[in-house]
């Protein structure tokens, strides 16, 4: 019995130290590099090209891989009629909107020319504006599950099982974010709900958690009595 | 007889699985068509409205006399003409140099996106480039999507100001708030509701209103201005009316340097409360609600402060989502490839029972996608990620439940009951701060959340209900069924015996 409490103690310490590890790696990463954001929240260019007839994104694709060798690239369909496309990449010099244009007019038999079609700025979207409608939502029911978890488990403490909650809950994000800045993984479209998935599998660990504690504690006061 | 209710019950969840993945399909007009209800998608995955404002940069030119004073007939003259009248031509830029700054581009995108919320928008995207001031904001598209647009570059100056000198008296420092009223009218002229939009000042805004509406009285008492009430579409006819009266002084409310009306007051305001009526009373709805909605606009615009700078809608087209349809197949085809392999651990790990209970989570798959066409929920991005962990958490439950009746020597209907009581206590009690957190994200007017929530939502209630009624029914039914089966051997083996 002791010897098994040793080894979960070393397990534990271990655990805790990879996570330590992980977070500040994170967070030094996020300092000197900053977070990788995903094309489509960073600045970038963008051009509109009218086909004037219906048309596939993958030729599309496959026209934009031959121009812009290796970059990442967002192909729209623009407008109901979905005849003209609009390509969005990090820089798009002139060149390689000539060269889109010449692989368009070929394919498509348009006579598009360069003066007619502009180069757009498109601006950033700035990561605190990305989260701003999620803080008060999480805020909210973060402190609906506080006070659910305190009158369900007052048996364990209030205060040790809130400080557990909010410190586990926080932790959990941090090691994501701290991956996804390590890794490089792109903050995008799908970070969100990673986050909320995260925020919930939590949840059930801790309830888990909670509950084989309050069954244990119930369990030894039973066979105090 | 059991055989044929375990058949049923095997051949209803094939059914609905093929309806929920295939569709059912009609010929209509020489073609086929999927009389299932298609599901709602949100704005990332189905594109939405894209506007580009960008800094007004027109000038705007004003013909003034030797004395200074603006001459309003003289557009048609030539320069020539102007130069003999001693008129001179003075050029004003839409937005001065002074207020082109970063502070301001950063005001304006804040006053949008409040814009944006107070009319209801539930998903917008913003986007400043700060060195040209431009603007980017996504909105979904829907019936109401150009009426929001046409809030966005409207910059919201509010003024009352003296009619003959034009001096400035009240303007969007004064206001507190701005919003809709509705009420009936019964008047000779017009009968129905009326609506109002409603202007209420704050302290220094209200002691400027008790004076200019002490000051600038109606001697005669004939303009329209009744109990702080003044009709705002008679614009033109008020001031052709008071035109004919005795009006000592009248001040004239512009929005947006246009002018809304130009009356007076028959007594001292003192309320600090000013009601304009939109339109005129009416009984019909359509034209109410578009009374409603002129007046929403203007107080949307008026409650959020004035922009500093002044913007026009440069682009404004549909854009569809860069998610392709091809892009959720393969998400759809990779969580189908997981939840096969998650189903066959359990059919070796539970024999029969992991066999049966398989079908029954397939089943519940297939209604949960039927269920979510026909509930409206909206699906995005989150939304997906809402049925994924659906799906898993509805995994869980039926490993727990399997695994409390393999440790059965012997299942029957007294030890089935008691494992899916104390699986559905363990399995509730274990998510109820998902449950709270997922009724929460419900209720909030960002479309990505209340999507993610509202996907769960339903997830949980069909979790509970299609688990006691088919699930149960289907482990009753095969677990009778082997019990009849070994009953059945067992007299087999004591008829031998006798024999």
């Amino acid at each position: 019995m002791e010897k098994n409490k040793q080894k979960m103690t070393k397990k534990s310490k271990v655990l805790i130290a990879i996570i330590a590890i992980v977070i500040i790696a994170g967070i030094i990463v996020t300092l000197t590099a900053g977070l990788n954001f995903d094309l489509r929240y960073r600045d970038s260019k963008k051009i509109e090209l009218n086909l004037g007839t219906d048309f596939n994104i993958s030729d599309i694709r496959q026209m934009t891989n031959e121009v812009m060798e290796g970059e990442q690239v967002i192909i729209q369909k623009v407008e109901v009629y979905e005849d003209t496309v609009s390509i969005t990449a990090k820089d798009i010099t002139d060149e390689q909107k000539q060269g889109l244009i010449d692989k368009v007019n070929e394919k498509y038999g348009t006579t598009l020319s360069a003066d007619s079609v502009t180069i757009e700025s498109i601006p950033n979207t700035r990561g605190r504006d990305i989260i701003k409608p999620y803080i008060a939502p999480f805020a909210i029911a973060t402190l609906i599950i506080l006070v659910y978890m305190a009158v369900r488990y007052y048996k364990l403490g209030i205060i040790k099982t809130l400080l557990k909650t909010v410190i586990i809950l926080v932790v959990a994000q941090a090691v994501l974010l701290s991956v996804m800045a390590i890794t490089r993984i792109p903050i995008g479209i799908v970070t969100i709900p990673l986050v909320i998935t995260v925020y919930l599998l939590t949840l059930i660990g801790l309830t888990s958690y909670f509950e084989k504690q309050l069954t244990n504690k119930n369990e030894k006061e039973k066979a105090g009595k | 007889m059991k055989k044929i209710k375990l058949l049923t019950i095997i051949l209803g969840i094939v059914l609905v699985t093929m309806i929920a993945f295939f569709g059912v399909y009609v010929p209509v007009q020489n073609r086929m068509e999927d009389k299932v209800k298609d599901y709602s998608y949100a704005m990332d995955l189905k594109g939405g409205r894209n506007i580009r404002l960008t800094v007004d940069t027109s000038t705007d030119t004003k013909i003034k006399d030797a004395d200074g004073n603006e001459v309003t007939d003289a557009d048609n003259l030539s320069d020539e003409e102007l130069a003999e009248k001693g008129y001179t031509k003075e050029e004003t830029a839409s937005n001065s140099q002074d207020v082109l700054n970063e502070d301001n581009y950063k005001k304006s995108k804040e006053i949008i996106e409040k814009r944006l919320k107070a009319l209801g928008v539930d998903n917008y995207v913003t986007k400043l480039d700060e060195e040209t001031g431009d603007i980017l904001v996504e909105i979904p598209e829907n019936d109401n999507t150009d009426s929001v647009v046409s809030n966005l570059g409207t910059t919201g100056k509010f003024e009352i100001v003296d009619s003959s000198t034009q001096e400035v008296l009240m303007d969007n420092t004064d206001i507190k708030s701005a919003r809709v009223m509705y009420g009936s009218n019964s008047s000779t002229t017009s009968r129905g509701t009326a609506v109002y939009l409603d202007i209420e000042f704050n302290k220094d805004g209200k002691d400027k209103l008790k004076n200019i509406s002490s000051t600038y009285t109606n001697s005669s008492n004939t303009t329209n201005t009744t109990d702080n009430t003044t009709n705002t579409e008679n614009a033109d006819n008020t001031t052709s009316d008071d035109s004919s009266t005795e009006t000592a002084k009248k001040i004239t409310m512009k929005i947006d340097d246009e002018e809304i009306m130009s009356t007076s007051f028959d007594e001292t305001i003192e309320t600090g409360r000013l009601q304009l009526s939109v339109g005129t009373a009416t009984t019909d709805t359509d034209t109410l609600q578009n009374y409603i909605n002129q007046a929403s606009s203007m107080a949307v615009v008026l409650d959020n402060g004035n922009m500093p700078i002044k913007y026009t809608v440069d682009t404004n087209e549909y854009i569809l989502s860069d998610v392709t349809q091809d892009e959720v197949n393969i998400i759809a085809y990779v969580f189908i490839g997981l939840a096969a392999i998650a189903l066959i651990v359990l059919i070796i790990r539970y024999r029969t029972n992991g066999l049966v209970n398989a079908f029954s989570y397939i089943g519940l798959a297939s209604l949960f996608l039927l269920l979510l066409r026909y509930a409206n929920v909206v699906i995005s991005i989150e939304g997906i990620f809402g049925i994924a962990i659906t799906l898993i958490l509805n995994y869980i439950f039926v490993n727990k439940l399997l695994s409390k009746l393999k440790k059965e020597e012997k299942v029957d209907k007294a030890v089935i009951n008691i494992a899916f009581k104390e699986t559905y206590k363990e399995f509730f009690i274990r998510i109820i701060p998902i449950c709270i957190a997922v009724i929460t994200f419900c209720f909030m007017p960002w479309e990505p959340l209340s999507s993610f929530g509202m996907v769960m939502f339903w997830g949980i209630a069909l979790i509970a209900i299609y688990n006691i009624a088919i699930t149960n029914l289907l482990v009753r039914v095969k677990a009778s069924k082997k019990e009849s089966k070994g009953g059945k051997v067992k007299d087999g083996k004591k008829q031998a015996k006798n024999d």
